[in-house]
């Protein structure tokens, strides 16, 4: 990186870019840092930080242990011999040996020891229960003080002894074990940046943002960028002012920058401050639900939440999940999985919620669980990665299953959509892998509802093909993805960014086929990608028969409206 | 740790010293007493292994994955047996330390806060 030139002599300036999210913001500025080597996480550098993560965890271990009571101390002292169990970590090094990541290899090895600890559990259960009762009761009832022979008197009757709640407490532990290393193996936090500052660097990671807290205000200055990223997807549908395509950049760090998102331009030290920053609130004052067309909402995090009045929208058609967690240990926790769809589901009470399973891969990465990368948007994206990758899609499906069961208010509508589908086989993978961990889930007595799964069309030869997807409730075409894939025109890539626009017609016939086919089916389609925050297009979507949109929350304010001022279709 | 006995009962074949030992410990060797089985097993250098019930899969006893995953149940006969230096030594010691119900039954292994009666 060139050394930045003393440029505040020079008086005011201006850099143009280009436009990539709208609004002006005014802050100092945040230098990126060069980019880190990536953590390198196949082959031995996995096997390494592995090992190292295991090795951090069982130090952490040993603290808690030092200062704990004799039966904390117990707890923690089996796991810590569980840690330092080979037998433990062989199967994720064989798994990481196959070309899986540290994290992933972890998560999926420590599920295959919990499932094996409850499944033979289960069969001990049913074959043994007579010959168990007693012996195992007298744990629980005070070794030594009685004999078996009573036990087995006093409680023979219980099915259920201290045996099972010992096995269980076994595999709660494993559970444990298995976040404390992933919890390793991701590290301290990431660096953000202060609030309010203009983030300034060549390029911006979706999680950065995505960790960042926007609400003081804030904009985005970049030198390379593609207004079609995700980054760029993400900042449109927080409001926050974005510029890209800036060049090299020679601003020092706190300097004082007004980013202006809707012309395009960079000012450097500005004259005066234009305008304070404000905090991105999105503007509730849209029309309710009715007219012309449905309008539901997109989310990307749980901050979204907030910025939208569920009362002005039909439901959420869309939650990106992949953006709800920033670490592999996040997406590989279960109980956060649950804990941020049980959020979502209470604050659009009774509504539709369309939760759409991981689209990691390609521009989305979590490092140490998916790379991602160019290569990815064309391999192993989305429901390709998790069907390669079930132990995550368990996780997943099983946090769905549970948050769907968990109150009345929900019941119905919570709905799963896949990403990335190409062939009628892999919703019936996905399909029964549901059913397996709704099953799993119900051996367990853990309340459990199956939502019904739709697909994203956004692969042509899915939306090409509606009429073979008889597995699939429903569809919803994202327009982003489509676009690109139908123009062979990568969205961030800055040159190849013109073809992707101007593919627009052959994405509209595409759409006309789309929206006849999905009616001669009868099953509903609706629209979630960014052409339907567009007024225009969305009319024109509209005319082809689209009557179910969702938009990001920034657009609402622009879209809603449009559903009392538009004539009503018939659909 | 163990007093080695000297009526305690082994056999002997070659490098290799085995004995069995019925399981009286309340629940089994479940978390706590897999810990005290397994960490005795590793403070000796000779490869030890265990058999449940007049199994012939021999596992490694100084392995607390296998260990929990045999649910070694009270009234199990469980056999151990030990290669290499200080086999005999280590046999004796894994034996006693079963047959004293891993020093849990002189602690109240109860979560309800009584008192630690574990020896020092």
């Amino acid at each position: 990186m060139p050394v930045p030139m003393v440029v505040r002599m020079a008086g005011p300036r201006e850099l143009t870019g280009k436009a990539a999210s709208p609004g002006r913001a005014c802050g100092p500025a945040f230098r990126a840092l060069a980019p880190a080597a990536p953590p390198a996480m196949a082959g031995e550098d996995a096997r390494a930080a592995l090992a190292g993560a295991v090795t951090v965890a069982i130090g952490e271990l040993r603290a808690l242990a030092a200062g704990a009571d004799a039966e904390s101390a117990g707890v923690l002292d089996f796991q810590i011999e569980m840690l330092l169990d080979d037998d433990l970590i062989e199967p994720a090094l064989a798994r990481i040996a196959r070309g899986e990541g540290a994290a992933l290899a972890w998560a999926g090895a420590m599920d295959a020891h919990i499932a094996a600890l409850v499944a033979d559990d289960g069969h001990d259960a049913a074959d043994t229960i007579g010959a168990r009762g007693a012996g195992e009761d007298a744990f629980a009832d005070g070794v030594g003080e009685r004999g078996s022979g009573e036990d087995a008197f006093a409680d023979g009757v219980g099915e259920r002894g201290a045996g099972e709640d010992a096995f269980a407490a076994r595999a709660a532990d494993l559970a444990d074990l298995r976040q404390r290393v992933l919890d390793a193996l991701a590290g301290r936090p990431r660096a953000d940046f202060p609030a309010a500052a203009i983030y300034v660097g060549d390029d911006m990671p979706p999680s950065l943002f995505l960790a960042h807290d926007w609400s003081k205000g804030g904009g985005i200055a970049l030198g390379a960028g593609s207004t079609v990223s995700h980054v760029a997807m993400l900042a449109r549908a927080r409001g926050v002012p974005m510029v890209i395509g800036l060049g090299p950049l020679a601003v020092v760090a706190g300097q004082p920058l007004l980013v202006d998102g809707t012309a395009g331009r960079v000012g450097l030290d500005p004259a005066e401050p234009v305008a304070p920053p404000l905090p991105t609130i999105i503007p509730a004052a849209v029309a309710g639900p009715g007219g012309a067309f449905r309008l539901s909402v997109n989310l990307n995090s749980l901050s979204d939440l907030a910025a939208v009045d569920p009362a002005t929208v039909d439901g959420v058609g869309l939650v990106r999940s992949e953006f709800l967690f920033l670490s592999p240990a996040e997406a590989l926790s279960e109980e956060r999985h649950v804990d941020c769809y049980r959020a979502i589901l209470a604050r659009f009470s009774g509504r539709p919620v369309r939760l759409r399973l991981l689209d990691l891969g390609g521009d989305k990465a979590l490092p140490g669980l998916v790379e991602g990368g160019p290569a990815s948007l064309l391999g192993e994206r989305g429901i390709r990665f998790l069907l390669a990758h079930p132990d995550l899609a368990r996780i997943q499906a099983r946090a769905i299953l549970r948050a769907a069961a968990d109150s009345p208010a929900t019941r119905d509508s919570v709905s799963v959509l896949l990403p990335m589908v190409t062939l009628p086989q892999e919703v019936a993978a996905m399909a029964a892998l549901f059913d397996e961990e709704a099953a799993r889930l119900a051996r367990l007595g853990i309340a459990a509802r199956r939502p019904p799964l739709g697909i994203m069309v956004e692969v042509p030869a899915a939306a090409l093909t509606l009429d073979l997807f008889e597995a699939a409730a429903f569809f919803s075409v994202g327009t982003n993805d489509l676009m690109q894939y139908l123009s062979a025109a990568a969205r961030d890539n800055p040159i190849a960014a013109p073809l992707n626009a101007g593919s627009e017609t052959a994405l509209f016939r595409l759409m006309a086929q789309i929206a006849t086919t999905a009616e001669a089916l009868g099953k509903p389609v609706s629209v979630c990608g960014d052409l339907a925050g567009d007024p225009e297009a969305l009319a024109r979507l509209v005319g082809l028969g689209f009557r179910d949109f969702s938009v990001a929350p920034s657009r609402l304010a622009a879209i809603g409206p449009l559903r009392r001022a538009m004539p009503a279709g018939e659909g | 740790m163990s007093e080695p006995s000297p009526a305690f009962p082994r056999e002997r074949s070659g490098a290799r010293w085995q004995t069995e030992v019925e399981v009286t410990h309340g629940i089994g060797l479940h978390a706590r007493p897999s810990v005290a089985f397994t960490r005795l097993a590793k403070s000796f250098p000779c490869a030890i292994e265990v058999a449940v019930d007049g199994s012939a899969d021999w596992l490694n006893g100084k392995s607390i994955v296998k260990i929990m995953g045999a649910r070694i149940r009270r009234g199990t006969r469980l056999r151990i047996r030990a290669e290499g230096f200080r086999a005999e030594e280590a046999i004796v010691a894994l034996g006693e330390l079963v047959r004293r119900n891993f020093d849990e039954d002189r602690k109240n292994a109860r979560a309800d806060g009584r008192p630690d009666g574990r020896p020092a």
